[in-house]
């Protein structure tokens, strides 16, 4: 992984320093909460429900163990002794008194870490398919090229402020885990006919009140000329993008509002940059500098020196036990190197929010990367951690450690393997909990016999229509959403990520009325049930939905509903 | 007095020579016009008088390229400080048109914008009355360098020499 350089440690220091100054500014009332607010926000501080929450940036989802073990620190030292993963591989703490708050970033640049741009209406932290580099079908790795983008975009003097946040994911494989579809800017990493690396660019996805797939606006940029594009691309936004309403800020109303118009504007921007412009062509990126950053993502030479050693196919010896199988059917993936498989730490399990971890967990965690995993993780967009450098002979061996830390749920992919928002017990923004949804779901459906026989389906929870936790994407989605101060969920199918398995990326259909909160995991049931009697052998839930269609699912959920909402449903 | 540091020119609102013009004003110099006002006068307006104009934040700069070599001063404008539209403008004036006089940021201009400002183009800030020089100095001090090249270093760090030390 990536490791810093002394300019890289001096930026960070430099960033918690300046922030130093504007929090003691703020708290001693030079500076008032409205002009705090969005210099805190670049660097990850909201103030939530409780407390301020500090989103910490794990770039493109890559940790080492020596970084886990300070985010456990500071959970202890600052917070309440615990940390929720997020979709975008963050990290966030939920109780850090924001008179702490510049020591928690100085604590944090201890590790080469920080919280620039989580938040704001600014370029935020660069995700990527958690399997970056390792997996078996990966065309380019897309790491050395995440890390340029991150330094890019770390703190761009002109688009600090653009009318409304920015996230970019890329990916480098045949398969997309990245979501690529529904970000700001999607990037795939591809190879044209000569073999020369390039992008195809995907603008304008993006989930909230209007859910839109991003928009090919380009089918090759040689991967020199990426920042350059990009940089186009965000001019051609901070000017034209809406300023005059929160809810169409954001690029893909401008996309969608111009066309084939915004691509013409683009185009001629990037062409402005580089033959116009003073210094225009300084940032495309020279094959030294690719060489440079691509260095710090080469295989540790230990896998290489194992990679000699015969894969052991079948893994499981005759007579292992039940669960040692089923945790290597789902949480233990292929990997590149011979010999080495990557494996998923759940962060799914009773009695705790999905993607949170305690301060001990976090340790146990980092320990198991030290011992198995050559120091390094990885946070998925799944909200779990995974181990890249595992070999297959210390399977048995992490299985049982990973069971032991609480880690080994067998559930990746399956049901209750779900993405949820922290939701109203924590957020401001959210209308309705997401949490208690998550945990009724994941007890109704507590029988890995059952979950096994459901078998890949994407079930997302947003507690509001941010849509932090994906819903639109989600096979079945849940929303919260408040009527009269109280809770209620409407409830989507059929939604992707963009996945092979979960088709082109769309957003899901809603089914009816929202339901109460006691209804939801009743509703789900009734989705699941009809899954089951329609499927065809071999079918997946999302299958059945595309070709039964959503109407039979509406109504066995609405047959479900109690009291007024199978009135409002009738209606 | 107005004061610098080192590139940037901090606007003491008392002693500004600029002025915006009356509709009936005889040209005169320091005079700040509105864009509607230059082009109703730009064609008598003397060249040896320095003059300014003040550009709302969704003008298109490059459609002003053959006004630019006139213009002593152009002021660019954060109706709120959160709206970036300017720093683009400013870009835009420097590194593609070659703008040379002086842009300033006026508005709601803060202190935690300077290094922002500064590195977009601009060389000259007008800040809100209630706004302290001072810090606003400190606050172009934190950082020694940066990743992305700027008008101010037009380089990005992987193209300078000093990036090849570790």
């Amino acid at each position: 992984m990536y490791s810093y350089s002394a300019f890289d440690r001096q930026f960070v220091r430099a960033r918690a320093a300046q922030f130093r100054d504007q929090l003691q500014r703020h708290l001693s009332g030079q500076l008032s909460e409205d002009e705090f607010r969005p210099l805190r926000l670049q660097n990850g501080w909201y103030v939530q429900r409780h407390a301020p929450m500090l989103r910490v940036a794990v770039p493109y989802g890559e940790l080492s163990s020596r970084q886990l073990r300070q985010l456990a620190w500071i959970a202890r030292r600052f917070d309440r002794g615990y940390g929720h993963f997020t979709t975008r591989q963050n990290l966030q703490f939920n109780w850090i008194p924001l008179h702490q708050a510049a020591d928690a970033l100085d604590a944090l640049a201890e590790v080469d870490m920080h919280g620039i741009q989580t938040s704001g209406n600014c370029v935020r932290n660069i995700t990527t398919d958690a399997l970056a580099g390792i997996a078996d079908d990966e065309v380019v790795d897309p790491r050395p090229y995440c890390e340029i983008l991150r330094q890019w975009s770390a703190l761009h003097p002109e688009f600090a402020f653009l009318p409304r946040k920015f996230k970019i994911a890329l990916t480098g494989a045949a398969e997309d885990r990245a979501a690529i579809g529904w970000h700001d800017i999607g990037l795939q990493l591809v190879k044209n006919h000569a073999g020369e690396v390039g992008f195809r660019v995907f603008v304008g996805g993006g989930m909230g009140r209007t859910p839109i797939v991003g928009t090919l606006v380009s089918s090759f940029v040689p991967w020199a000329q990426i920042l350059v594009f990009i940089e186009a691309i965000l001019r051609v936004y901070n000017r034209y993008g809406r300023r005059d309403n929160l809810y169409k800020a954001r690029i893909k109303i401008l996309v969608k509002a111009e066309g084939e118009r915004f691509v013409a504007a683009v185009q001629r921007e990037f062409h402005a940059i580089l033959e116009r412009d003073a210094a225009g062509a300084e940032h495309l990126i020279p094959p030294s500098e690719l060489e440079r950053v691509a260095r710090h993502f080469e295989p540790p030479a230990v896998v290489l020196a194992h990679a000699t050693q015969a894969d052991d196919g079948s893994m499981a010896e005759a007579g292992a036990p039940q669960a040692f199988r089923r945790w290597l059917e789902r949480n233990v993936h292929p990997h590149r190197v011979r010999g080495h498989r990557a494996v998923t730490l759940s962060l799914k399990r009773a009695g705790q929010a999905p993607g949170d971890a305690t301060a001990d967990q976090m340790d146990a965690a980092a320990e198991l990367a030290d011992r198995f995993s050559q120091r390094e993780l990885r946070v998925t967009h799944d909200q779990n951690l995974l181990l890249p450098w595992v070999r297959t002979s210390d399977l048995r061996a992490l299985w049982e450690a990973a069971r032991e830390a609480g880690f080994a749920t067998p559930t990746i992919g399956l049901l209750t393997d779900l993405i949820a928002c922290p939701g109203g017990d924590f957020c401001g923004l959210a209308n309705a909990r997401s949490i208690p949804i998550a945990a009724a779901i994941r007890e109704r459906f507590d029988d890995f016999d059952r979950l096994y026989d459901i078998g890949d389906i994407d079930l997302h929870i947003s507690g509001c229509i941010n849509s932090c936790g994906h819903h639109h994407s989600g096979h079945i989605g849940i929303l919260g959403v408040d009527k009269d101060g109280a809770e209620w969920y409407q409830v989507t199918i059929g939604g992707s990520d963009g996945s092979t398995l979960s088709g082109a990326a769309t957003p899901g259909k809603v089914i009816g009325p929202s339901f109460a909160a006691d209804e939801v995991p009743d509703a789900v049931e009734a989705l699941i049930d009809t899954y089951e009697l329609h499927r065809i052998a071999g079918e997946r839930f999302i299958d059945t939905v595309r070709r039964v269609g959503v109407a039979a699912f509406r109504a066995a959920a609405d047959a479900r509903r109690r009291a007024t909402a199978q009135t409002e449903a009738a209606a | 007095m107005s004061t610098r540091t080192p590139e940037m020119l901090f606007v003491d609102a008392a002693q500004d020579p600029w002025r915006p013009l009356g509709d009936d004003a005889v040209p005169s110099a320091h005079a700040l016009l509105t864009l509607a006002q230059w082009s109703t006068r730009r064609d008598s307006w003397p060249t040896s008088v320095p003059v300014g104009v003040i550009l709302g934040n969704a003008v298109d700069v490059e459609t002003l390229a053959d006004e630019l070599p006139r213009w002593s001063m152009v002021a660019l404008q954060f109706p709120k400080w959160t709206d970036g539209r300017a720093y683009s403008q400013a870009r835009l004036l420097r590194a593609r048109l070659r703008y040379t006089g002086q842009i300033r940021a006026t508005g709601e201009v803060l202190v935690d914008m300077q290094p922002l400002l500064q590195r977009s183009g601009f060389d000259a800030a007008l800040m809100r009355a209630d706004q302290s020089v001072d810090v606003a100095r400190r606050a172009l001090r934190f950082f020694a360098g940066h990743y992305q090249g700027d008008l101010l270093q037009p380089l990005p760090r992987f193209a300078r020499a000093e990036a090849c030390t570790p």
